[in-house]
């Protein structure tokens, strides 16, 4: 009785940690799944800078765009996976210069209202991703990354891309 | 063998105003200390009761942290509630409460005037603002105001010059003075409120500061701001009203380390007060000790009774300033430059308070103890 008693126990223990491991491989599974959704290893070709797309898409166009991650003191929405990306040929504050956040651009603040565009990774029902873009993507502050996705426009001009696809050029 | 407790509390009688004076000593130690805690912890409480978490303020990017500073037009609301969901909306109507929001001179009948916080807001104000009740009077009409439960304070005049029925001047013009509210101990309970439109009029602007959205459980305040990143011609931001009061915490960060400093500090004056009266006192039995020592008590012993003397002192003195502080201190209101805030002498502050009163007892007696019980008896006993 004892004998049965033990390995029914020990059965009992192997079935608990089999069960264990298999629930906390479950959620890296899934970030890395997302992550790879979105991310693409090369770069897509026919890239605009953020002022030429802003001059030139229409709503609803397939764009692809090349920025730099910022235009505010924040440029990342925290808790979904946003943030806005600014022209290359805006210049921003030389790391020289001292400034503890030079992707304000806060000596360019005209030049930035027209070279500006917001990116959001959407899902397959076109709604923002629940997750911040800084962990989904890997990217930070001054990062150049390559987007290609859905433009939306309106009547003030602001630009904004439902992305499915993402490429960070390596560097800063 | 330990010397009988009465022995260390009949020794206290002994010398009364030696007694009376050192307790007063200590108890005035014990009360810097409560009012320089009750101060952290009063700021910290009006932070902390003004965020509600389900409330996303949205104002101009251009000002930074400031909301004073901000300016945006006054068809913002209306843009963000069509364009947002997750706004609460019940029976039609949108909890979005517009809000104009300024620093500027306020006269009493009496008064020169001081600087004050005046608010214009809506009848939407209260279902976004939840924690504000009115408590007296009735809701500002036309050239009428509220006033907060601190707005005396900040103002630094009387509260009778600000009760109902009396007259307050700003923006050039004359306001009654209708009701009275408060709100939990949250910042605006040292503002003014008036009717936003008849704010616009007074200041002459079209413009409003602000406007504070009520999201509905299950919204994000981060779709409010992706709203803002999105239209970036209307130059918003929008922050969780929490993340706004947690970031003015940071703010005063350096004044809260600065009382937390003079805490230390004022301590440490006590302790080496304490430390000297001890000194005294028990420079004085110095053959009383010897003679404990020669009739068999051992050092330990009579170190004991000399710590359980000081601690009885400070105890009593932790005590007493307790008692004035609670009846006296507590709620009494300080003006600062985010406006006015209540002392609070809470949990935290008794401990930190009797801890310090104690910490003084034991500390002010062991080294003039120490001292007189390393004496030689024999030298000791002839001591004058």
């Amino acid at each position: 009785m004892k004998v049965r008693s033990s390995i029914a126990l020990v059965v009992l223990t192997l079935g608990s940690v089999g069960c264990q491991s298999n629930d906390s491989s479950s959620p890296t599974a899934n970030s890395s799944q997302s992550t790879s959704t979105f991310l693409v290893e090369s770069e897509p070709t026919g890239a605009m800078p953020v002022g030429e797309a802003r001059a030139k898409s229409e709503d609803g166009q397939e764009v692809t765009l090349v920025g730099l991650i910022g235009g505010s003191s924040k440029p990342f929405v925290e808790g979904l996976a946003a943030f806005t990306i600014v022209d290359p040929k805006v210049p921003y504050c030389a790391d020289d210069e001292g400034c503890p956040t030079p992707w304000d651009y806060c000596c360019q603040t005209e030049a930035v209202k027209e070279n500006i565009a917001t990116i959001k990774l959407v899902d397959e029902a076109g709604k923002p991703v629940a997750s911040s873009a800084r962990d989904l993507l890997k990217v930070k502050e001054l990062s150049t990354v390559v987007v290609k996705g859905k433009a939306k426009r309106d009547e003030q001009g602001n630009l904004t891309v439902a992305a499915n696809q993402v490429f960070v050029r390596p560097g800063k | 063998m330990l010397l009988p407790w009465e022995y260390g509390v009949r020794n206290l009688a002994r010398r009364p105003v030696r007694t009376a004076l050192t307790m007063m000593a200590l108890a005035t130690v014990v009360m810097l200390v409560f009012v320089v805690v009750g101060f952290i912890r009063g700021l910290e409480q009006s932070l902390t009761a003004s965020g509600d978490e389900n409330v996303v303020l949205v104002y101009s990017v251009n000002s930074e942290e400031n909301i004073e500073n901000s300016s945006i037009p006054a068809r913002t609301p209306a843009l963000l509630t069509a364009s947002v969901d997750g706004t609460v909306k019940r029976f039609g109507l949108n909890h979005a409460s517009p809000e104009l929001y300024a620093g500027t001179r306020v006269k009493s009948e009496n008064n020169e005037g001081g600087l004050g916080l005046v608010r214009g807001v809506t009848l939407t104000a209260p279902l976004v603002r939840r924690s504000v009740q009115l408590i007296d009077g009735a809701w500002p009409s036309d050239g009428e105001v509220m006033v907060g439960r601190l707005a005396a304070a900040k103002l630094g005049s009387s509260e009778d010059e600000l009760a109902i029925g009396k007259s307050i001047e700003f923006e050039g013009r004359s306001w009654n003075i209708s009701g009275r509210f408060a709100a939990g101990g949250a910042a605006y309970e040292s503002e003014i409120w008036c009717r936003l439109s008849d704010f616009q009029t007074a200041s002459k602007r079209q413009d409003i500061s602000l406007v504070a959205l009520l999201l509905s459980p299950g919204s994000s305040p981060a779709e409010v701001e992706l709203f803002c990143k999105e239209r970036t011609d209307l130059e918003l931001r929008a922050i969780a009203e929490t993340e706004y009061y947690a970031a003015l915490q940071l703010h005063y960060k350096p004044v809260r380390l600065l009382a937390w400093l003079v805490v230390v500090l004022v301590s440490s004056a006590g302790i080496f007060a304490g430390l000297n009266m001890m000194y005294g006192a028990v420079a004085g039995r110095v053959r009383e000790i010897a003679t404990l020592q020669a009739i068999g008590y051992r050092r330990r012993a009579i170190l004991i009774s000399l710590i359980q003397e000081g601690v009885l002192l400070s105890a009593a003195g932790s005590l007493a300033s307790g008692v004035i502080a609670l009846t006296l201190l507590n709620g009494m209101a300080v003006r600062f430059t985010m406006g006015a805030f209540t002392l609070r002498i809470d949990g935290v502050a008794i401990l930190i308070g009797c801890s310090v009163g104690l910490l003084l007892g034991v500390v002010g007696a062991l080294p003039p103890a120490l001292k007189a019980l390393r004496a030689e008896v024999a030298a000791s006993l002839k001591a004058v």
